[in-house]
């Protein structure tokens, strides 16, 4: 076949990723691939569904509209193809459709993980932790880890000495949140370097040796001489008030402590005047500093520094040594029993260092896995989505495979992956955007063309309007370059193309619009809405902020001042955000903690009050057993379910929203109950913590982060938030350093900025995430603005003189930051830039609403079709009832389910007899006294005078025959009964006509005096004389002509049942 | 049914003894013989039903002894992987687990007993695996390896007198026994029988007739193979009729969307005709989802599968035993007291008097003061606690001896006192739970007879494992509509069938991921392969729709994600048709379905109604502070005295901190001596002391983690406090009172407190209140009593007033109360402040509220009688809206707005 080639696609915002990539997968099938010899990956599931629901679609339409085959066929340069040979695309991909493998990173690392537990280390099969079950699983660890004293003992007093390493001191009292916090913000770090030597190393972050300590030992010397050589130098008052506020501070500061104003005033000065330190700038004027002084000050700031450098490597080891310590139950707890997260699968199929357990399809290598024969896959092709988003580790684990495909000889395998390096806004979980080149460059500098670059310049999505305010915005290299220099600009201008629509006929707007603050942005963004009034023009529109809260407020607000319906796509806590839900969890609490006197108070104040006095619950005691007891045997989903029934009349009858997250509750309950939990706090938990995505509901006005917002598009997309700091500003948290390979090199609670500035490799790291975070906002400007399709409007404060780096500022370095004023409409805004038609929307016409109604499932008529018989079964047995003693119940000998086993025996051995008089029966019996009590037993009852009647045939019957454990099917009463017989006797006429029957049923309990006798033809009653109808029908006799027996083995009696009527 | 009875006109029973009919399930068996009894019944009578068994019974063990039984198998895997050296094995594991306990070599056994049953449905033993698979396939080496860990699992056995049960199963196939009397076997709508059981019904043809026969329209004869398996040839290529196609196959988004559907036709039905409808279940996810959905709607769905054990109560009350003889920490008391089984102990344990709920509340309560860590612990704190001493007695008996007889003594203990009324079915349920379970003990009991070395907490994970893989099937509810899983429809003869889960993976069914048996080695082996299962569900598919061409109906339902949102695809069954349809077809299938559900606005259920109270016949001073902070909380938390219960409390809160530290100051004001210590070693010694006095007397000698360090942090503030005492000390400052109790008129509300420390200046006579502060940041007064008001301030006119120009509202009175209770006994100047103990022991301080003056301490007043008359007159409204939720007690009682969510609120004005 001939070689596909490898290629690299940079595809900029709506120029069609999933085309390009469907295509790819289409020309892969032309060429003569098979379906399941190609692997595409992406990162949401929804992606992945529809990936492949659009291959399909284009196959199919392709296979019957000639025309369409045609312009495919160009597309993917097979030209000869036609709609017939797209057909057949279409049904080997059909029949191939269970091996296709489109789908997740997530997914397909697992699908490996599952199918080499034992080459990971793993016992065996295993199941994934989402995000629930994840939070569950460490709470128990956390529980596990404060619950116990003493067991762990020498672990915790390492625990503890760490914990206040990590908070040198300035303890905290809520160990519990502080670790929650620490785990949040520190795993993942810990997990990338586990190894101790990485944390707070002062040899690993200066290669070349640090002094820090040694100056630190200075502090108080340094001070002394500093104080002693200030005496004689000339001061004004004011200065020399400073230096004394300045002693005093330092006096009472203690490294990693906020300096005092004085010092932190004086410091800061000082470091200007480094490393001179002939002046100092002090109360606006400077005054000379003599050798002395400017030396003893030089020690004093190293000294300060080095002191906090000191610090916070202890801090970081510190915190190291918690995480450990966390990990180590964690890790004990939850992994070893087979739940692992996502990221622990990836970490698992980490090639490591030593390359064992790399994935490959050459058999041969010892300590790799071959996954043709394991995965039934050999996979020819690789096809990657959104590859800005990937982490390094998701590439570690596949680069060996796409290693092999880009250097198959044949040419036979291809490597094509696709991306946008300007839409990383996911660097912060991971996504490496730098990957994109390092991989191109990698291959082509082997191998110069071997993959091919593309560009995609062309929006599919935006009209020229918005097309235009996106270049002015990013083309402005000059303003990017100044605002930010260095490596984030010069790397973004490097990668810039300027756009342009393929949509043109799309007209539109786009206008920078000025507001002075989060009011009057809302406002703005209200006064466009009712302007513009998307819903009903039939219009998508979206509002994109930064954060998720922000997003539920302005939906709020929308909703509130605007009654604009607003759906805030933040995930939403459907069991506590309504007072319906609230009520039903206070239930819980008030009967599983009675002394919850809040929950009771607040069940009283609802309808569930009434309904418990009404339930004669009201008292706490009948509420906690009630409640438990029900939750207890039935779960909490049935549970919940019973109390929610019995609250729902009390509900409004046009209260279709609270009606919703009853199910929604419901549902969640039932969730909960999978994890086979009964902890009523662990529910409780798992229910407040519950959240799920607002349904993509049509005719709202969505509002949502711009996180979320990445890969979707609208009509109308409103800017109102963002303000902001610095771009640049590098994300808090520990400083990690990694190599160029990305290992860790180094972990460091990094200083405050005045500190880390002073050291070289600090300064240097604090660059490098600064130029990242600058990169990562601008990206997540660029998705934000690439998002429209007609009309966009950004809302921000004019820039004024603030000189913070922020977006409004750069908009205004680009767009213009005079305010003047922009139409929209009939409505004025204040506003620096609009380009196309302000009157764009009065040209939509609203569409004519199309009515779909719910698909049902049509019935049949019941009256003219054949039902299939279903018949209330019956069990003679069922007829039994009677007292069982607890006890007895978990007997491991004897009695209980002991007895049920020596009565079956018994009966066995019964069932051998027919006639105690045939000559048989001596060889039985012989066999019998060699099997133990019960043999004993059977044969006693054999021989027993009172039971001979039993056995021996009746006389003057003609013939008799009779029935051994023999089980019978009838119809009684309209319901179908089965059981079967343990003797019965009939007795035939010369015709072979039944004339009458005698059932015996052998009964095995032991039974003592008459009282019990009496009880037991009670208790057996029903039983006996089910049997007797039955055997009416079978032999067609009266009722009358059947007797019915219990024969009471360990007594020896036989005692007829009287005829009851039925039951 | 007719071609079983063959002649049978009626006239004497309908006597089938004789025969021997093999069907693909227990629940089809079930039918059959409701069917054979309906059959009679026509007649007016009644009938001996065959012998109906399912294909593995054919070949089931006969009970002989010597079998090892499935745990005995498993736990002999175990020993094989406990003891092995792997480095004899780098093929099967290729690195060294990361722990080598119990747990993992059970994980592995539990996957190599899998293993060996699905080669054995082949009559394979994993040593045949190599020869089968011929030499070139991948893996011989690793198989090679497999197949000795079987030898030496058979040794296990051997040394134990077991015999290994696969094994046996497979020469009992070669060898079948055929039950006397059987003179027929019928096999009947099987598609596809166990090849193993083909085998022992092949020797059985040798002596009697052996018919099979299979649900298809005469002509198909050919489409099936002589054991009525559907032909590949035939049922993979076939194309799938269904009339109406496109209205009688429906696409839905998720699980829950085809839920609705059924139950919106089910609701159609009424319910009221049984036996029109029936639905298939082929995807498990949709299953709870439409149990609770009928359940809902007040229609009874039954489930012919049952319900797996781990769902029930008696489980859980297990697991919690198991919990408590792991360990006896505290949460496993927790967890065990809330078992009503353990509450129904209680009583019968002869303290006839204690209430559930009491006890509950005294462990909360328990947890709350005094964070025990284990039982032992929770005992000294409370040595009549009948709760405990039960829950000791039982920890007792749990360690004492080996499991299962501990166990079974401990379950003993608990329901020793109960009777099982047998004609309730709650009861009736529990004994069989009981029964059930005791079957597991003595299944335990006898491999623990012979497998040693494992320990009481591995035995109950084993225990409980078997028990909770168990099935309890509950009786079918009269009218219910039965869900039938995939392979059951067949046998369904209702002539409505809706079929949910119509996905591929589903339906046709595929197995994926077995790390051992891949597809090409299932193939390799004649395993049952994906392909199998697809010819058998086309056959099925088919049928179901073929029998209900007349006057019947069969819908579709397939979904487009998961539950949690995965993409499903369709079947591939349904894509079988003439190519020139496909197109079409796959248009329809892979159409978008928008969720059905809208989202209705949000909207109140109802608002909450507030109970009138009393009101306290006395306030704390930080009452007022409460009522300025927000009334109508005030109202709730003071008033109706509503306070939560924290169970997951595992360390100290704000006021268990500084009630601590408290402590050991009152005590070092109360030591006469001290008064004039300037020596902060001193001081800090006693100050020490005490903390760990008191601590040792409110949570024992055993501590949680949590409060080690907590403590620890307490006593770096005392330490650091002692030095700032030494000072004040020094500077003159003398404790004169300490914890002064005081009571004060308020406008007519009795306002009490208690003064931390008041300080008498020994020069100038001066007099100082301080009140100790223990939050982690050092606390201003000026900054704690007054705020500016804000941009939309609620606070009454009262609490407000100009502060240097500037309208300030006061957000506590607590110093200015105290300095007016003690002004009688100490008129002249007083000051007043904080002692702070803050986080950064640096800040550690006095910190003296310098500019109280006259003005605001008669603006103080002023508000304070405010507040109090506001209180008198029931004044507990408006409510603070300001509140984050996560600072408030009451977030739970508020939606949208604390006023919104309230009504009546006449009645707390
Ligand atoms: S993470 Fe846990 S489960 Fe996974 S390999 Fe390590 S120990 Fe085994």
């Amino acid at each position: 076949m001939t070689t596909v080639g490898h290629v690299m696609i940079l595809a900029s915002a709506g120029s069609g990723k999933t085309y390009a990539l469907t295509n790819r997968f289409v020309r892969l099938l032309a060429l003569g691939a098979k379906p399941e010899r190609i692997v595409a990956l992406t990162f949401t599931r929804k992606a992945a569904g529809e990936f492949f629901d659009e291959i399909l679609n284009k196959l199919a339409r392709a296979a019957s509209e000639p025309g369409y085959a045609a312009q495919l066929a160009g597309e993917i340069g097979v030209p000869a193809f036609g709609a017939a040979d797209f057909l057949k695309l279409l049904r080997a991909v059909a029949d191939a459709m269970h091996r296709l493998r489109l789908g997740t990173f997530d997914g397909f690392f697992a699908r490996v993980a599952r199918n080499f537990p034992l080459e990971l280390g793993l016992a065996g099969e295993f199941e994934i932790l989402q995000e629930h079950a994840a939070r569950m699983e460490r709470g128990r660890v956390l529980q596990r880890l404060f619950g116990r004293a003493g067991e762990l003992a020498g672990a915790q007093r390492e625990f503890i000495e760490a914990f206040k390493r990590a908070t040198f001191g300035a303890d905290e009292k809520r160990l519990g949140a502080q670790l929650d916090r620490f785990i949040d913000e520190h795993q993942e770090i810990f997990l990338a370097a586990p190894g101790r030597d990485h944390w707070g190393n002062p040899a690993r972050i200066w290669r070349e040796g640090w002094e820090g300590l040694k100056a630190a030992a200075q502090l108080a010397p340094a001070a002394q001489a500093l104080r002693a050589a200030l005496a004689d130098v000339a001061l004004s008052a004011g200065q020399r008030a400073r230096w004394d506020a300045f002693f005093a501070d330092l006096a009472g500061w203690s490294p990693g402590a906020p300096m005092g104003a004085a010092l932190n005033y004086l410091f800061g000065n000082a470091l200007k005047a480094w490393p001179g330190l002939a002046e100092i700038m002090v109360e606006r004027k400077k005054h000379a500093l003599p050798a002395v002084a400017g030396d003893a000050l030089r020690r004093l700031l190293q000294a300060i520094i080095g002191a906090e450098f000191g610090r916070r490597l202890e801090m970081t080891r510190g915190i190291y040594a918690v995480l450990n310590g966390y990990e180590a139950v964690y890790h004990d707890a939850v992994r070893r029993a087979g739940k692992l997260t996502f990221g622990d699968v990836q970490r698992l199929l980490a090639p490591g260092e030593d390359g064992a357990r790399t994935l490959s399809r050459e058999a041969a290598e010892g300590n790799r896995l071959f996954i043709d024969f394991r995965l039934d896959a050999e996979i020819d092709h690789w096809l990657l989505d959104e590859f800005q988003d990937t982490s390094f580790g998701q590439w570690s684990v596949l680069k060996n495979l796409i290693d092999e495909a880009v250097q198959d000889a044949a040419g036979a395998r291809s490597f094509f992956y696709v991306g946008d390096v300007k839409q990383s806004v996911f660097a912060w979980r991971g996504g490496d955007p730098r990957l994109f080149r390092e991989i191109f460059n990698h291959y082509n500098d082997a191998r110069p063309g071997i993959i091919a670059e593309e560009h995609l310049l062309k929006s599919w999505r935006s009209g020229p309007p918005v097309v235009a305010m996106v270049n002015a915005v990013f083309r402005a290299a000059p303003a990017i370059g100044e605002l930010f220099p260095g490596e984030a600009s010069a790397a973004w201008n490097r990668e810039w193309r300027d756009h342009e629509s393929a949509r043109p006929q799309l007209g539109g707007h786009a206008a920078l619009l000025h507001a002075a603050d989060e009011d009057a942005r809302f406002a703005t963004a209200l006064k466009l809405l009712h302007e513009i009034e998307p819903l009903e023009r039939g219009l998508t529109c979206a509002l994109l902020v930064q954060k998720n809260n922000t997003a539920a407020e302005l939906a709020e607000y929308l909703r509130r001042e605007g009654g604009v319906p607003a759906v805030a796509e933040s995930d939403l806590h459907v069991c506590v955000d309504n007072p319906l839900g609230t009520a039903l969890l206070a239930l819980v609490k008030a009967a599983a903690h009675p002394g919850d006197t809040l929950a009771h108070g607040h069940l009283r104040m609802t309808p569930l009050g009434d309904l418990l006095v009404a339930e004669g619950l009201a008292e706490p005691e009948r509420l906690t057993r009630r409640l438990l007891g029900q939750i207890h045997a039935e779960g909490f989903e049935r549970t919940m379910d019973f109390w929610l029934r019995r609250l729902e009349p009390r509900l409004a009858a046009d209260d279709a929203f609270s009606r919703a997250r009853g199910r929604q509750f419901i549902a969640a309950a039932g969730l909960f109950d999978a994890t086979a939990s009964r902890g009523i706090a662990e529910f409780i938990q798992f229910m407040e913590s519950y959240t799920v995505r607002d349904a993509e509901a049509a005719a709202v006005v969505r509002v949502m982060t711009i996180h979320k917002a990445k890969g979707l598009g609208f009509d109308v997309v409103i800017l109102p938030d963002l303000e902001g700091t610095k771009l640049d500003a590098r994300r808090k948290g520990l400083a990690v350093q990694r190599a160029p390979d990305r290992s860790v090199e180094w972990v460091l609670d990094l200083p405050d900025r005045l500190f880390a500035e002073q050291d070289t490799v600090l300064a240097a790291h604090l660059r490098a995430a600064e130029a990242d975070a600058c990169y990562e906002n601008l990206s997540l400007l660029y998705v934000a603005m690439t998002r429209a399709k007609r009309a966009m409007y950004v809302i921000t404060k004019p820039p004024g003189k603030s000189a913070s780096r922020n977006f409004p500022k750069l908009l205004a370095e680009a767009l213009g930051g005079e305010s003047a004023t922009v139409r929209v409409g009939k409505q004025e805004f204040a506003g620096a830039f609009s380009e196309g038609d302000a009157d764009w929307h009065t040209r939509i016409a609203p569409p004519t609403p199309e009515v779909r109604g719910a698909p049902e499932i049509g019935r049949l008529d019941p009256a003219t079709v054949g039902k299939s018989q279903r018949l209330p079964s019956r069990q003679p047995s069922d007829e039994k009832t009677g007292l069982l003693g607890g006890a007895q119940l978990f007997a491991l000998t004897g009695g209980g389910s002991a007895a049920a086993d020596f009565g079956d025996a018994l009966h066995r051995l019964f069932a051998e007899v027919e006639w105690a008089s045939d000559p048989a029966m001596e060889k039985i019996a012989a066999l019998w006294s060699g099997c133990g009590v019960a043999g004993e037993e059977a044969l006693a009852c054999l021989r027993a005078p009172e039971l001979a009647g039993v056995w021996t045939r009746p006389e003057g019957a003609t013939e008799a025959e009779v029935w051994r454990e023999r089980a019978f099917e009838v119809v009684l009463d309209g319901a179908w009964v089965t059981g079967v017989f343990d003797r019965v006797v009939v007795e035939r006429d010369g015709k072979g006509i039944a004339r009458r029957a005698t059932v015996f049923d052998f009964k095995t309990d032991r039974i003592g005096d008459e009282r019990e006798v009496a009880a037991t033809v009670l208790r057996y009653a029903g039983q006996l004389n089910l049997y007797r109808k039955v055997a009416a029908v079978l032999l067609e006799l009266k009722r009358e002509a059947v007797t019915c027996e219990l024969v009471l083995a360990k007594m020896h009696r036989r005692v007829v049942v009287p005829v009851t009527g039925s039951r | 049914m007719a071609f079983l009875a063959g002649p049978w006109k009626g006239g004497g029973p309908l006597d089938l003894s004789a025969l021997m009919v093999v069907v693909p399930t227990k629940q089809s068996g079930r039918r059959l013989r409701e069917a054979i009894a309906g059959y009679a019944a026509t007649q007016g009578q009644a009938a001996f039903p065959p012998r109906v068994l399912t294909p593995d019974r054919l070949i089931a063990s006969d009970a002989t002894g010597s079998e090892a039984s499935p745990l005995e198998s498993l736990l002999a895997w175990a020993e094989v992987f406990r003891g092995l050296e792997l480095e004899e094995f780098r093929s099967v594991f290729p690195i060294d687990p990361p722990e080598r306990n119990f747990a993992w070599a059970v994980r592995l056994a539990q996957g190599f007993a899998r293993l060996q049953g699905s080669l054995a449905e082949a009559g394979l033993r994993l040593s045949d695996v190599p020869a089968k698979a011929g030499a070139d396939f991948p893996e011989a080496e690793r198989w090679r390896q497999i197949a000795e860990l079987e030898r030496r699992h058979t040794r296990e056995l051997a040394s134990r007198n077991l015999r290994e049960a696969q094994a046996a199963k497979i020469e009992r196939a070669a060898a079948p026994v055929l039950p006397e009397g059987i003179q027929g076997i019928v096999m009947l709508g099987t598609p596809d029988p166990l090849p193993l059981a083909l085998r022992a019904l092949a020797v059985h043809a040798q002596s009697v007739p052996v018919e099979v026969a299979v649900f298809a329209p005469e002509a198909d004869a050919a489409a099936f193979d002589a054991w009525g398996r559907p032909l590949a040839e035939t049922w993979t290529t076939r194309p799938f009729a269904l009339r109406e196609f496109e209205q009688r196959v429906q696409l839905c988004a998720d699980p829950a969307a085809q839920a609705e559907r059924v139950i919106a036709v089910a609701r159609g039905y009424g319910g009221s005709d049984p036996g029109v409808l029936g639905a298939g279940v082929a995807d498990s996810e949709v299953l709870p989802l439409l149990e609770a959905g009928l359940r809902h709607a007040g229609l009874a769905g039954f489930n012919p599968e049952g319900r797996a054990c781990h769902g029930d109560g008696f489980y859980q009350l297990l697991a919690a035993l198991a919990g408590l003889a792991r360990d006896d920490s505290f949460a496993a008391v927790e967890t065990l007291a809330r078992c009503p089984d353990f509450l129904e102990f209680l009583p019968a344990r002869g303290n006839a008097e204690v209430s559930a709920a009491g006890s509950l509340a005294a462990l909360d309560e328990m947890r709350a003061r005094h964070l025990p860590p284990d039982l032992a612990a929770a005992r000294r704190h409370a040595p009549g606690s009948a709760a405990l001493a039960a829950v000791a007695e039982l920890r007792a008996t749990l360690v004492a001896g080996v499991f299962p007889e501990n166990a079974a003594a401990a379950l003993r203990l608990v329901f020793g006192a109960r009777k099982f009324d047998l004609a309730r079915p709650a009861d009736a349920l529990a004994a069989e739970s009981a029964k059930a379970w005791t079957e597991v003990m003595r299944e335990t009991k006898e491999a623990a007879a012979v497998f040693g070395n494992i320990s009481n907490a591995e035995w109950w994970d084993v225990a409980l494992r078997l028990y909770g893989e168990l099935q309890h099937s509950d009786d079918k509810p009269a009218g219910a509509i039965e869900l039938q899983g995939w392979l059951e429809l067949l046998w369904e003869d209702a002539p409505h069938l809706v079929v949910t889960g119509l996905n591929d993976g589903s339906v046709p069914e595929a197995v994926v991921g077995d790390p051992f048996l891949p597809e090409s080695l299932r193939e390799r082996l004649g395993l049952k392969t994906n392909a199998a299962r697809f010819t058998r569900d086309a056959y099925l598919l088919q049928a179901l729709a073929a029998c209900r061409e007349q006057g019947g109906r069969l819908d579709l339902l397939l979904g487009k994600t998961s539950v949690a949102g995965d993409p499903l695809r369709p079947s591939r069954l349904l894509l079988r048709c003439a190519d020139a349809e496909l197109p079409r077809r796959i248009k329809f299938l892979f159409s978008a379905v928008e969720s059905a559900r809208p989202n209705p606005p949000w909207r109140r259920a109802w608002q909450l109604q507030v109970p009138e109270a009393t009101l306290p016949s006395r306030v704390a001073v930080t009452a007022l502070r409460a009522w300025l902070d927000c009334p109508f909380r005030f109202y709730l938390s003071r008033v109706l005295r509503m306070e939560p219960v924290d169970p997951g409390k595992t360390e100290l809160d704000a006021l268990d901190f500084g009630t601590l530290c408290h402590a050991a100051l009152e005590a070092m004001g109360n030591e006469r001596a001290l008064r004039d210590c300037t020596d902060a070693a001193v001081l800090r010694e006693f100050l020490l002391n005490t903390l760990d006095a008191t601590a040792a007397r409110r949570f024992g000698r055993e501590l949680t983690l949590p409060l080690i360090v907590q403590l620890e942090s307490a006593r770096q503030r005392l330490s650091r406090a002692a030095e700032v005492q030494a000072q004040t000390r020094a500077d003159g400052w003398v404790i004169e009172w300490v914890e002064k109790k005081f009571v004060l008129d308020v406008g007519g509300l009795v306002v009490s407190g208690k003064i931390d420390r008041i300080d008498r200046h020994e020069r100038t006579g001066a007099i100082r209140v301080l009140d100790y502060k223990t939050s982690d940041k050092p606390a201003q007064p000026w900054e704690t009593h007054l705020r500016p008001a804000r941009r939309d301030e609620t606070a009454p006119e009262f609490a407000r007033f100009l502060h240097r120009e500037r309208e300030t509202v006061w957000g506590d009175l607590q110093l200015p109360v105290y300095l007016r209770a003690i002004a009688a006994e100490f008129p002249g100047e007083t000051e007043c402040g904080y002692f702070n103990l803050p986080k950064a022991s640096t800040e550690t301080g006095i910190a003296r509220w310098d500019e109280y003056t006259r003005e605001l301490a008669e603006s103080a007043w002023r508000c304070a009688e405010g507040v109090a008359a506001a209180i008198r007159a029931r004044e507990f409204w408006p409510p603070n809206e300001k509140v984050r939720p996560e600072y408030d007690d009451f977030a739970a009682l508020f939606h949208h707005g604390v006023a919104e969510s309230v009504a009546g609120k006449e009645r707390v004005r």
